[in-house]
């Protein structure tokens, strides 16, 4: 596939170094990588909204920086559509004001109605932000970055904030969207789901360096798979034999057993499986345990712990291997988690995904 | 009671866009732009809430009398001085104002509108600035009544010249000086029904920027 979009930059941000280069033609490519890894200000260094050091961004011919040459298009010259995290809607335009902001032109009322239907969005033309719901957001949001007809779209975890039928949802939706406009798509998340189900390419990125670009489905390829989870260097990698007893499956490995859901793949034989950090569970001692945890409960010492932003970091020693986890600052207060302290946890079945080579997510 | 009531109305029909611009500017200076000396200024521009008038009327007055131009047009003492004065209490007051409501808006905004095509002036126009508004207003409502009500400064640096700079809060001081309550009572009046009106309006704005957010 030819490349719409080539971008070697590098840019530093504190004692942060993003170094990035990626390509990128008329295809989904996610960007995916842990909490802190520079994925947002990639797409700010793309978008124009941060100006790297030096490089070189190339989009459908049109260069858009080159150090070489001092070339910096501004944001607004750049035919690159965003959509943050947060959205960004603007408070007080309506919905269609907020679509029709990018228009210009005698049509740009008609053109931002018509992409509000497309989105579905008929006769909320005129409801303000904050009396749309989240999927609505979302949907004026993506509709407003659409309008203008940007040469790249760029998504900021956008789906983020909502739950897991309504995401599912506006992932087909994106994919439908993207067979029909035939723009690149530049999307980031942390979400292994986003990857299985969105990806054509892949961009796996970590202490702001892309440490691999793989197509989608190799990434589930057995060959290839396992360097290229471990370039990640986030979430834990168990080795095991898959087995079925009494109807269940399960994740035969040294350490003991893991209940997994009905993998989409090869039913059995020696697979590697991958859990997000962000889905292993620490147990309370006291309280009942969710029925769904309770197969796959462990035990561990805590051998690092590390705080971030809003994250900590937790490395838990358990049969022999390393787990990962993660969780938002301010759970688990009452645990008062530190190092060399031994903790229970637990995975639920669904959040195990088995690297096979059908790019489907367990449901 | 009419005199000075017409040289109150003048300052305020001079001083309340002037209020409003160099507010409106160096608020959102403060809020948006980083330079050198930020912090000097960001201080600076609010000593004169925190300075006695008097004190405030004192640094003019010695500052004004000793530049060549000005003194030489014998401002001091005159219509001008009163216009000019009542700027040195409340133009802090719509700074910083006009800064917490240009703060208040998210850069996210700002960065949607550019990558939407704006270039810096449009965003001010069709982003920041209606988002700040209800802020701005309620500042410039309050400023404006400090405005109205200098003292200290007016009389510092343009005495109290009846029908010339002689404006309602000097008019009450002197008519209580020679004993006449009646008419001090009724520019009383009229100064506190303008307070109520101006903090009603910056109630109503207040509820309307809550309701946004």
């Amino acid at each position: 596939m030819q490349d719409c979009l080539e971008a070697n930059f590098s840019k530093m941000l504190g004692n942060f170094h993003l170094d990035v280069s990626l390509h990128l033609g008329e295809e989904i490519g996610v960007l995916f990588g842990p909490s802190g890894a520079g994925k947002s200000q990639t797409l700010n260094v793309l978008a124009g909204l941060v100006k790297p050091d030096r490089g070189k961004i190339n989009l459908r011919g049109r260069i858009l920086y080159d150090s070489a040459s001092s070339t910096f298009l501004k944001p607004a010259a750049r035919k690159i559509g965003l959509v943050f995290q947060e959205l960004a809607l603007f408070p007080h335009l309506s919905a269609i004001e907020n679509v029709a902001y990018g228009l210009k032109g005698p049509n740009k009322w008609r053109l931002a109605q018509k992409w509000l239907d497309k989105m579905r969005l008929e006769g909320l033309y005129e409801r303000m932000p904050h009396q749309l719901s989240g999927g609505q957001k979302q949907r004026v949001a993506l509709a407003r970055a659409l309008a203008p007809k940007p040469d790249l779209l760029l998504l900021d975890e956008p789906f983020s904030a909502l739950e897991g039928p309504m995401r599912r949802a506006l992932r087909r939706e994106l994919k439908n969207l993207f067979l029909e406009i035939r723009i690149p798509i530049l999307y980031v998340t942390h979400d292994v789901e986003d990857v299985c189900s969105l990806a054509t390419k892949v961009f796996l990125i970590r202490d702001g360096s892309i440490t691999a670009a793989i197509d989608a489905n190799k990434l589930w390829d057995p060959q290839c798979q396992e360097n290229v989870w471990h370039s990640l260097g986030w979430g834990t990698l168990v080795q095991g034999e898959i087995i079925t007893e009494e109807g269940n499956h399960w994740l035969s490995w040294p350490g003991g057993k893991l209940k997994l859901l009905q993998p989409t793949g090869p039913a059995k034989g020696k697979v590697t499986v991958f859990i997000p950090p962000d889905h292993v569970k620490l147990l309370y001692p006291d309280l009942p345990v969710d029925p769904e945890l309770r197969p796959n409960v462990m035990e561990g010492k805590i051998i690092e712990r590390i705080e971030m932003n809003h994250l900590v970091r937790l490395y838990i020693h358990s049969a022999g291997i390393e787990w990962h986890t993660e969780h938002p600052k301010d759970s688990y207060s009452t645990l008062n988690l530190h190092e060399g302290q031994n903790v229970s946890f637990s995975i639920k079945p669904s959040m195990i995904y088995v690297l096979t080579q059908e790019c489907d997510p367990p449901r | 009671m009419t005199p000075s009531f017409i040289v109150s109305l003048k300052v305020l029909i001079i001083d309340v866009p002037i209020l409003f611009f160099m507010g409106t500017l160096i608020g959102w200076t403060l809020a948006k732009k980083q330079f050198k000396g930020r912090t000097l200024v960001d201080t600076l521009v609010v000593l004169p809430i925190v300075l006695p008038p008097s004190v405030l009327g004192l640094y003019l007055l010695m500052t004004l009398s000793h530049i060549p131009f000005i003194r030489e047009s014998r401002i001091l003492f005159s219509f001008p001085a009163a216009a000019l004065a009542p700027l040195f209490p409340s133009l802090p007051i719509m700074i910083q104002a006009a800064k917490s409501g240009f703060c208040s808006v998210d850069e996210k905004l700002e960065q949607a509108a550019r990558t939407l095509g704006d270039n810096e002036l449009r965003v001010f126009c069709r982003v920041t600035f209606p988002l700040a508004r209800s802020s701005l207003m309620a500042g410039l409502a309050l400023a404006s009544m400090r405005a109205l009500g200098d003292f200290g400064v007016t009389l510092m640096i343009a005495g109290n010249i009846p029908e010339r700079t002689q404006t309602l809060p000097l008019y009450i001081y002197s008519r209580v000086e020679s004993m006449k309550f009646f008419e001090a009572n009724l520019a009383a009046l009229l100064l506190t029904i303008l307070g109520i009106a101006s903090l009603s309006i910056v109630k109503k704005l207040e509820g309307k920027h809550a309701g946004l957010s």
